[in-house]
């Protein structure tokens, strides 16, 4: 075996470590927050923080929010970057398999990433109340 | 002994039919399990963009109560459920931990996952509904 191929893929180690991670996030918290923020709240079943400017606005301000919509909003788009990326290899485009791809779809969601440190650090001012 | 130089090594391209995960239920919820990405990716780019129409102020606010949103989270919500089970199941398989030097029966694990992810559900349940207030 050459020395090349003994080195550890340390670039698949990181990229699996955000998918698994990711998996593991979007598996324990998107569902209630579809449930309610998507169905029992526009059905008027439920009172729901985003239904209102004033209570959506204070919560969005609170920076443990700010923290957690980052984390759950950045390792979800690294887990579907990666599970997308083996999808369309699975349906025979191995394109999907190139470094072109690789960057396109990581990228993309270092991108999103980029784009939610920006809306939750200009959308709402801090605040602790 | 010869002189000729080796031959290149052939090239065999691996192909599928492009309809082979239709062929057995297992193909077919394999691949149904890894397009769960595309809806709730759809969902998280909704979410980011009411989290962003929140800056506009009171008066450019408003939140969505169309029923084509609502369906449209209600089939979200069918594969968010699908990827959590699969994927919360799967951690049996995966997790390896030993506990006073005995690994921890794959069940056990598997029943703490989906322990953790009813916790977890309440909990963002509670913070949702309880800060409308």
């Amino acid at each position: 075996m050459s020395e090349a191929r003994r080195r550890p893929a340390l670039s698949h180690l990181f990229f699996w470590f955000l998918f698994s991670q990711g998996g593991v996030i979007t598996a324990l918290l998107l569902p209630v927050h579809v449930l309610i923020q998507g169905i029992l709240g526009p059905l008027g079943i439920v009172p729901v923080v985003d239904r209102h400017y004033d209570t959506w606005i204070n919560v969005l301000g609170n920076p443990l929010v700010k923290l957690y919509l980052l984390v759950l909003i950045m390792f979800a788009f690294f887990h579907f970057a990666h599970r997308l990326r083996y999808f369309l290899m699975d349906l025979g485009l191995h394109a999907a398999k190139t470094l072109p791809a690789q960057a396109v779809f990581y990228g993309g969601a270092v991108g999103v990433t980029l784009i939610t440190i920006w809306i939750l650090l200009t959308t709402a001012p801090l605040s602790f109340g | 002994m010869t002189t000729e130089a080796p031959a290149a090594p052939r090239e065999f391209a691996w192909r599928m039919p492009g309809n082979w995960w239709t062929r057995t239920r297992h193909y077919f919820l394999y691949m149904l399990r890894e397009f769960t990405a595309v809806p709730m990716a759809l969902w998280l780019i909704w979410l980011l963009y009411e989290i962003k129409r929140a800056g506009n102020g009171p008066r450019g606010y408003y939140p969505p109560t169309s029923t084509a949103f609502v369906v449209f989270s209600v089939i979200v919500l069918a594969f968010a459920l699908y990827h959590s089970y699969t994927f919360l199941k799967l951690a049996g398989v995966i997790i390896r931990v030993k506990l006073f030097d005995r690994p921890i029966p794959s069940q056990v694990i598997v029943v703490a996952m989906f322990g953790t992810w009813a916790l977890a559900s309440l909990v963002v349940g509670f913070v949702l509904i309880w800060f409308a207030r």
